[in-house]
């Protein structure tokens, strides 16, 4: 669904790219994860997606039409991107901060079509915020917030959603009960593709993992391929150790205390 | 401030040093510390020395309207003149030839232009008035120009200030401004013609009914004159009544709705103020306006208590009572 | 109706009368007394002489400037606001005051009278720093970037400022009053033919920014939100900024620098109940046209025959307002 061939990205007037020849396949009905440390090119290929940044080379593809070809309602009515952080400066109710994903779909004075409803209301259900609707959006907790923006890119109608580190800040709870969301999503068809640090957590959940270290793939497949000690110890240039959780059975990263000690 | 006068000597105000970049250099701070110390020294020490001999020779004048005491040796002779009252009084007395600064605005009598021209009569450019060297600078008594008394005196240079904004103070500083320049008795003689030419006006026979005037100043704001000023007083010389004279503000600032409602007999305005009038529909409010009663005052004639008084108050009254006797 | 309809109707109708009201008091009351029924005779031409001079051509259009400028002036905060997504914003922070009074106090103090040469040159200077801004704004690399405008505009502002000290500093002493009382913002220049053209302008802009209204509302949401609901975020931002401020330097030509209008009705239409900025934008137009037309009531009636300067009054009004706001948002 969503393609990369080889992207080079660069910022404006930067001396090296952030994103050198990076190359993953988000398809439909499963979750893929783009993981690295901090500086490694994960925001910026989100950056790209949401259109702020103009690939210098390669292609990024939707649904095998070039992102560049597309206008911005094109775009968002095909992929639905939940950025890291949202803070709406004037508070709005709920009902209506998710019926803004229809945005793309109307002209300025569109009114609400059947269409609409009906996407608003398969996405209030499918992220389970039935229950706030009329709450002002100050008035959520942190996973009642995350699930809301979710809410709003699902009405978006599109066939893929990104999410850039959806999990920050989260407690346990909350975390997994995004986790199982982005799971379920999946399962019911929608290619999920999403940046994050909680490398355990997407270990568990994630179809894909893409492993970037400086701009470039230093790993891709599946979790039990890509959590290999060696280069997890490379790339995020810490002692560590893979163990397996026998719980759930899911390879688990362990970071060791700091160099030289014990 | 030091009242001691050297009108002969041009004495230049001391500076003290310069205030040091921070951070530059330890031995820079202390040094100029030093320096100021000394500067301010040598200040204070010239300016309260001996003034010598001259001082016994300089005698008092007066004390002007800043309360502040005018002493000269002689007459003096180069006078810088900060208000176009006194230029013009000099002239008048002949002592134009005693005047080596005007004011910007001071084109009155057409001699007066070649006496150079050295700015602002308010908050007046010191340093173009010490250009001049003066041994007298005559100013206008606006609180603005505390700071340039206080300068011109530290620079050891005579003032005086003199209030004139009403009818009876050309008569009240004539005879200082004619002692200052050593023609006292020409001085009163001017001064006293020109009352009688305003009481001249005065006696005139009064109408039975006072035309009731409003005087237009400037309109954004609407400002007018009020009792306190000396256009109102001017139209009492003439026998008319300032609709606003229960105000006792010089320039009063009032609604155009109060206009209408004091329903004036008639509008004074300067040549500009009336193109105003009658370009803004607002004004047509005014009975006067809409009447057509509208009267073009020439503002450079009327706009100050000088020694032209009695031909303003001529001017006036041929305009407001139609009464074109000399 | 849902109590939420029913709650909406009572809104619109409590903003109506509330604007009818103050126009209402403002035609009737004057330094000149006159009674309603005469007032509203010489609306239309009837009685006598005076009575319609003043109703009409004094009155009415002074009236009726309040209204454009209000609403102008609160729509267009509320649109930057939302565009700025800061609700500190308001015109007077992107150049238009500077701009504006930049452009009023020379023609002053060079001594223009003409009746439409001063909005004119007003409007031409606002719109000047406005564009500045926007090129500033650029030439610091954030395009679209709320700082960095906001940042654009303080500068250029600061500039205006120092501009007009020069202006004021060499001017003829019998016009700095002149240009300071223009700079404190009156309703007292207004004529028929001005206020025409400026309602005209101001209608076209409010309709401008209610079109754009779902634009505002996906834009408060943030840069990135936006960009990924398919929102160009650069263009609709430069549009509706220079829309705002335009319409704002509009109300500025007409009535000098009015101030706290674009920042606080805003505010208040939002504590009001809105839910859209297309609501918000008419609550604010509505409420702002009645802020401006009560506070020039004060302004013309609290220290007669003396008129206090409007944006003093609106500014009075205003601080005391924020305050609130602000303790009641913590």
């Amino acid at each position: 669904m969503i393609r990369a061939d080889a992207v080079v990205l660069r910022y404006p007037n930067a001396p090296a790219p952030a994103v050198q020849g990076v190359s993953f396949a988000a398809a439909a009905g499963r979750v893929t994860a783009i993981v690295g440390p901090n500086g490694s090119g994960k925001s910026t290929i989100v950056r790209a997606l949401l259109g702020r940044l103009t690939p210098e080379d390669g292609a990024v593809t939707l649904d095998g039409r070039a992102l560049t070809s597309l206008s911005r309602r094109e775009v968002a009515t095909t992929i639905a991107v939940v950025p890291q952080r949202e803070e709406p400066v004037f508070p709005m109710q709920v009902r209506d901060f998710v019926a803004l994903g229809r945005y793309p779909h109307g002209g300025a004075f569109a009114g609400r079509t059947d269409e609409d409803r009906d996407a608003i209301a398969r996405a209030v259900a499918r992220a389970d915020v039935a229950e706030f609707l009329d709450r002002p959006t100050d008035a959520l907790s942190g996973g009642e917030w995350q699930r809301v923006r979710i809410a709003r890119a699902l009405a978006q109608g599109g066939k893929a959603i990104v999410l850039d580190e959806p999990t920050t800040f989260l407690d346990i709870a909350h975390e997994m009960a995004v986790f199982e969301l982005l799971d379920g999503l999946a399962r019911a068809g929608q290619a999920v593709l999403l940046v994050s640090h909680q490398l355990n957590l997407v270990a568990r959940f994630a179809d894909h993992i893409v492993l970037l270290h400086r701009g470039r793939v230093a790993a891709a497949g599946s979790p039990a391929e890509v959590m290999q000690g060696e280069v997890l110890e490379r790339v995020y240039e810490w002692p560590l150790v893979v163990a397996r959780d026998a719980a759930v059975g899911a390879p688990v990263l362990v970071p060791l205390r700091g160099r030289g000690t014990r | 401030m030091p009242p001691h006068a050297r009108p002969t000597q041009h004495h230049r105000p001391h500076l003290a040093a310069p205030a040091p970049a921070a951070g530059r250099s330890r031995a820079v701070v202390p040094a100029s510390a030093a320096l100021l110390v000394l500067a301010s020294a040598c200040a204070i020490l010239t300016a309260s020395g001996c003034s010598g001999a001259k001082e016994s020779r300089a005698r008092v004048i007066a004390v002007d309207d800043f309360g502040d005491t005018v002493r000269l040796a002689g007459a003096a002779t180069r006078v810088v003149s900060l208000n176009p009252v006194t230029t013009e009084f000099l002239f008048a007395i002949g002592a134009g030839g005693n005047l080596v600064g005007r004011t910007h605005w001071d084109l009155y009598p057409t001699a007066a232009r070649d006496v150079p021209d050295v700015g602002n009569g308010m908050q007046p450019n010191v340093e173009a008035v010490l250009g001049q060297t003066p041994d007298l600078v005559i100013l206008y008594a606006s609180a603005s120009n505390r700071g340039a008394v206080s300068q011109l005196r530290a620079a050891g240079v005579m003032t005086l200030t003199l209030r004139t904004d009403h009818v009876a103070d050309l008569a009240r500083i004539a005879p200082i401004v004619g002692e200052a320049v050593g023609r006292r008795a020409a001085a009163i003689a001017t001064a006293d013609s020109v009352s009688r030419s305003v009481d001249a006006v005065r006696t005139r026979p009064r109408a039975a009914r006072p035309p009731r005037v409003f005087w237009h100043v400037w309109d954004a704001p609407v400002m007018t004159i009020g009792r306190g000023s000396y256009l109102s007083e001017l139209l009492e010389v003439v026998g008319a009544e300032n609709v606003f004279g229960d105000i006792e503000a010089p320039s009063p600032q009032v609604s155009l709705e109060e206009v209408v409602r004091r329903d004036p007999d008639v509008v004074l305005a300067g040549p500009a103020g009336a193109a105003t009038i009658h370009a803004h529909k607002g004004w047509a409010a005014i009975r006067a306006v809409r009447e057509g009663r509208v009267l073009v005052v020439d503002t450079t004639l009327v706009g100050r208590p000088g020694v032209r008084m009695g031909e303003a108050a001529r001017h006036l009254r041929a305009l407001i009572l139609g009464d074109t006797a000399r | 109706m849902t109590p939420a309809a029913s709650r909406g109707v009572t809104l619109w109708v409590a903003l109506l009368v509330a604007l009818a009201v103050a126009v209402t008091l403002g035609l009737a009351i004057g330094s000149v007394p006159l009674a309603p029924d005469v007032v509203w005779r010489a609306m239309f031409g009837a009685g006598d002489q005076a009575s319609v001079a003043i109703v009409q051509n004094l009155r009415l259009p002074r009236v009726a400037l309040g209204v454009v400028v209000g609403a102008g002036l609160a729509a267009s905060g509320t649109a930057l606001q939302a565009t700025l997504r800061n609700p500190l914003a308001e015109p007077y922070l992107l150049g238009v005051s500077g701009g504006a009074a930049v452009g009023a106090v020379l023609t002053v103090i060079v001594g223009l009278t003409s009746p439409a040469l001063l909005p004119l040159s007003a409007f031409a200077g606002a719109a000047l720093a406005v564009v500045l801004v926007l090129l500033v704004a650029r030439a610091a690399g954030g395009r679209a970037d709320p700082r960095v405008l906001l940042m654009a505009g303080v500068v250029i502002g600061a500039f205006c400022t120092a501009a007009i000290m020069v202006a004021l500093a060499t001017a003829p002493e019998n016009t700095v009053r002149g240009a300071l009382w223009w700079m404190m913002g009156s309703l007292g220049d207004a004529q028929w033919s001005g206020v025409r053209w400026i309602a005209g302008y101001v209608a076209f802009g409010i309709v401008l920014l209610v079109w754009w209204g779902r634009d505002l509302d996906v834009l408060s949401l943030g840069e990135d939100a936006a960009a990924s609901l398919g929102l160009d975020v650069e263009r609709v931002t430069r549009r509706i900024y220079l829309t705002a401020s335009l319409l704002a330097a509009a109300t500025v030509a007409g009535a000098g620098l009015i101030g706290f209008v674009g920042l606080v009705v805003p505010a208040i239409a939002r504590a009001l109940g809105t839910r859209t900025s297309r609501a918000t934008i008419l609550a604010s137009a509505l409420a702002g046209g009645t802020l401006v037309v009560a506070a020039d009531l004060v302004a013309r009636t609290a220290l007669r025959p003396t008129e206090l300067p409007l944006g003093a009054v609106t500014a009075l009004v205003g601080v005391p307002f924020f305050l609130w706001q602000l303790r009641v948002t913590r």
